[in-house]
């Protein structure tokens, strides 16, 4: 009678231990599948960035959050004028976030506006020149040089303001 | 008795309708769902390479195809003397197959064999100088300069393609390779 007490426990508790493993199994699972249609979406569609720093002063403040469409890139729809994020070329853990000036082929002015001499650099194939708005305090092309275009992630399309701003859900189109 | 069996046939056919869309929303859904979750796996873990092009003789000849992995590069475990796959500078839809002889601060000799007077330069931060291995017949870091670390894809660790020569690929063979001490 004890014996088949024990028996009845251990197949009960082998039973609970199967479900419990195939649950935690399908929880795993669902997880990596929709991870993997959310990292797909984040690098097909777009994402949103946090920026910080001045060098986009005063289009693009500290602590704004842009939304980054990625379809361009992957188009190969960057214009001049566009303000896009990039990869640094000197941290790959690292993004930057300036104006695209020249594109490749594109004749560029390399001297500053006090300079008396001017000069002019044609940006190399596969590259771009990149700046950012406030020129002052701004490390870009002009102090490192063209970037290459397959470090660009994607084109900012949009503003979402945030912080001190007196309407905090301000969306801002065309940068 | 005629209205009734229109109705009837509408109905059916509507129904018929339903089914199918729902249907092919599945597949796609499906493969929506199955091909994120292998580009996913292409991205993280490998992907195998085709290679074409006489630069990296004898080590990988054309036609060769190798398995890359992407777990050293997004880990920053690229080493000196493993042959990455990386975007061309010079062509965004292109990528190159080079040994990275330096990594960043490393001093590499920028002067051919043939030079008298030997000139170095130091790898700059966040980048890597890549060369061939068949240095008479390949262009690299010697002609476009140091190549930023966030442009290489992955590691080649293995020959897949010819079968008689599958395993392991070879060091370089050409002595170039930056020796760190540390």
């Amino acid at each position: 009678m004890k014996r088949c007490n024990d028996v009845c426990c251990v197949c009960v508790g082998g039973e609970m231990f199967r479900s419990a493993l195939g649950k935690t199994l399908g929880f795993v699972g669902y997880t990596i599948q929709y991870g993997c249609v959310a990292h797909c979406a984040f690098e097909y569609i777009g994402e949103f960035v946090a920026c910080s720093g001045p060098s986009m002063e005063p289009t693009i403040t500290s602590h704004d959050v842009v939304f980054s469409e990625r379809l361009s890139r992957h188009l190969c729809r960057i214009e001049n004028g566009d303000i896009v994020i990039a990869k640094s070329p000197f941290d790959p853990h690292m993004n930057i976030c300036k104006r695209v000036i020249g594109l490749e082929g594109d004749k560029v002015c390399t001297s500053g506006p006090s300079d008396v001499f001017k000069t002019h650099q044609y940006v190399p194939k596969g590259h771009v020149w990149l700046e950012g708005d406030n020129l002052r305090n701004s490390t870009d092309s002009r102090s490192y040089g063209p970037v290459p275009y397959a470090l660009i992630r994607g084109r900012v399309c949009l503003k979402v303001r945030r912080g001190t701003s007196p309407d905090p859900s301000h969306i801002h189109f065309n940068l």
